[in-house]
């Protein structure tokens, strides 16, 4: 009888266009837009930046010009720029502001003395830090001129660079790749699937539920000779495949951005990607999904049932979201990890153990704990909704 | 067969509840100790002014309510203790009952078959019995939110008829509907009696019950003020017209 009650919600919700859009249409196509955007506008960032010209005022008291042709010495490919020469630094900065001039550099007339001599020259530099990464742009410019002044010195000094760098560090990162990936940005895809297949689960619950009971159908079912306990089920089943099947569209969209639509470009990431998306990690996500969608199922169905309208439900259900679905960004944060305390916290437990499923350093006892909990939670959410379902005041309007 | 003894029913009421019927009353009685009976074979009606009791009483004999007290038998099961097996043997069909919108006839007349067990064989012949009597063929494979209010009526006449009850409930089924579409309502009443089952329906329309009431139990506040056959009502009436004596016997016991 349950599979009775499965079946027709399951025909019946497939046929709302509404459902289908938010289970199946957005979440495929959610992970390949947001690529699509983010490769576009980081590509464009870096051709912008390396093809971009900017335009640097140089207050000059110089008289040598020494400082302006150790600027003419910086390679080209550090960036194009062009030169523009003030007397003062105030018409420098009206420019600044108005952004015709990117950043300035104010010059002391003893430049070329003071540089070389073995004091420090004292440089000012103009910008709006409204206008994004100029202050690194001078910085790496007066980098360059401060090495060379700086070689220029030892070569004077008689001194041997090496001498004065004692230490000659070399970082090696133990971590593979794949973990510190999972680690750094493994968080953003369990909040996707958490944050879809709640959206997932709603449309149905509360169409199978509050919908039932506007439309006048509940009455008629409730007098048919099977238990409420099987339309519960048959109905919550449906609500669960719901959320579990915008889950899975959602990583479907990930695997054609990745295999289909050829969006990612680079190698290294993709072979990481390639790594993570394993069968095994597949079985395993979905045994830590299951409990956590039913949760969901069990935590909507009592207010659809509780619900007089659709639009009453929506509004009780919707903002639950932002409640539900926000602890699901901590894993956007490095450094918090799956442990004791953070694998009874529902929601962050299952973000969690994603992340670290990710980044392949999940321990079982770990898993086994946030698996207990939200299977707990579950079951609870089940037999409230149960309770909820079966009150006779759900037929009073 | 329907038989129902000393049958009560209250409801608590929360105070959201108390609030919506400005009351402080934390207990709403809805019926109050009622009894009658309804013979298979003859139309039993339930009539009674908006808010007496009907609907309470009427989803207390389809098991969707549990009385407070008293007794319930449908074809000789006691739907208290059994709710599941009396809903077998039961037919229900209100005026406000809905159908499902992105499902078609058919689909919905075999998800009913399927709740109350009818087996295949049993399905296909009443299916192809009621969609002949119905005239329901030419529609039945288009879903229910492109048909006519008429059509829809058919639907859940045949999605009430498939598993040939035994008792037909009839809550206030022609409520909202036209001359016509009742039609199918009243022709389907009278095939229940001529088919020898029980059927009672609930209504306050008096030309209804003139046209098809055999007994008759009018119900007020809760109790019921009379219970006879509907002759005996004829018989006994103290006005013009059964309009004027149902007032007059409602004013009389209030």
């Amino acid at each position: 009888m349950i599979f009775s009650i499965f079946k027709k919600e399951l025909k019946d919700t497939l046929r709302d266009r509404r459902t289908v859009i938010m289970m199946i249409v957005i979440p495929i196509l959610v992970f390949p837009v947001i690529m699509t955007v983010f490769v576009k506008i980081s590509t464009s960032f870096t051709e912008e930046a390396m093809t971009k010209s900017v335009n640097i005022g140089i207050v000059n008291n110089d008289k040598s010009n020494e400082f302006v042709d150790r600027f003419n010495e910086i390679p080209e490919a550090i960036g194009k720029r062009n030169l523009i020469f003030f007397k003062d630094s105030s018409e420098l900065i009206k420019q600044i502001n108005a952004d015709s001039i990117q950043f300035g550099i104010a010059v002391p007339a003893d430049y070329a003395q003071v540089s070389d001599s073995t004091k420090s020259v004292e440089l000012k530099v103009f910008h709006n830090a409204t206008n994004v990464g100029m202050d690194e742009r001078a910085e790496m410019y007066l980098n360059f001129i401060e090495q060379q002044v700086k070689s220029k010195r030892y070569r004077q000094l008689n001194v041997n660079e090496q001498q004065l760098k004692p230490m000659a560090v070399d970082y090696q990162n133990v971590a593979s790749d794949k973990e510190t990936f999972g680690k750094l940005a493994g968080g953003f895809l369990p909040y996707l699937f958490i944050a879809f297949g709640f959206m997932g689960c709603m449309y149905p619950a509360i169409d199978l539920f509050t919908g039932e009971k506007e439309r006048g159908t509940l009455e008629t079912l409730l007098t048919t000779p099977v238990s409420r306990w099987h339309i519960l089920i048959g109905k919550m089943g449906v609500v669960v495949l719901s959320g579990l099947l915008a889950a899975s569209f959602t990583m479907l969209g990930i695997f054609l951005t990745i295999e289909v639509f050829d969006i990612i470009k680079e190698p290294r990431l993709l072979e990481i990607i390639h790594q993570i998306l394993t069968a095994k990690f597949i079985f395993m996500f979905y045994l830590i999904l299951i409990p956590l969608i039913v949760f969901f199922a069990g935590v909507m169905i009592p207010i659809a049932v509780y619900a007089k309208t659709f639009k009453e439900a929506q509004s009780i259900i919707a903002p639950m979201n932002a409640i539900i679905v926000l602890p699901a960004m901590v894993g956007f944060f490095p450094g918090i990890e799956l442990n004791i305390t953070t694998a009874c916290i529902p929601i962050i437990n299952v973000v969690l153990a994603t992340k670290e499923l990710i980044a392949g350093t999940l321990e079982f006892p770990m898993l086994a704990l946030s698996f207990g909990i939200m299977f707990a939670l579950a079951f609870i959410s089940i037999l409230f909704s149960y309770k909820r379902f079966g009150k006779e005041t759900n037929l009073v309007s | 067969m329907i038989r129902v003894e000393n049958l009560r029913k209250e409801f608590v009421l929360t105070k959201k509840l108390q609030k919506e019927y400005a009351t402080k009353d934390k207990v709403a009685l809805a019926v109050d100790n009622i009894s009658f009976e309804c013979k298979p074979g003859r139309i039993f009606s339930l009539l009674g002014p908006n808010g007496a009791g009907k609907t309470t009483t009427m989803r207390m004999l389809s098991t969707l309510f549990t009385p407070t007290s008293g007794t319930i038998e449908i074809a000789g099961i006691d739907a208290i203790a059994n709710p599941n097996e009396a809903r077998k043997k039961i037919g229900f069909l209100t005026g406000s009952t809905g159908l499902y919108q992105r499902l078609t006839a058919n689909e919905i007349v075999k998800y009913f078959a399927d709740l109350y067990g009818v087996k295949k064989e049993d399905y296909e012949r009443r299916k192809e019995y009621l969609f002949d009597l119905l005239n329901m063929n030419d529609f039945q494979h288009k879903r229910i939110g492109k048909l006519s209010t008429g059509m829809k009526q058919k639907v859940s006449i045949c999605r009430t008829m498939i598993h040939d009850p035994e008792v037909v409930v009839f809550d206030e089924p022609t409520s909202g509907l036209d001359v016509i579409t009742s039609e199918n309502i009243i022709k389907l009443i009278r095939d229940c009696k001529n088919q020898g089952k029980t059927v009672i329906f609930s209504s306050h329309i008096m030309s209804e019950v003139d046209l098809l009431c055999d007994d008759l139990a009018i119900i007020h506040k809760g109790k019921i003020i009379f219970n006879d056959t509907f002759a005996n009502f004829k018989a006994g009436m103290q006005t013009e017209n059964l309009t004027s004596e149902f007032i007059h016997l409602i004013h009389q016991n209030s």
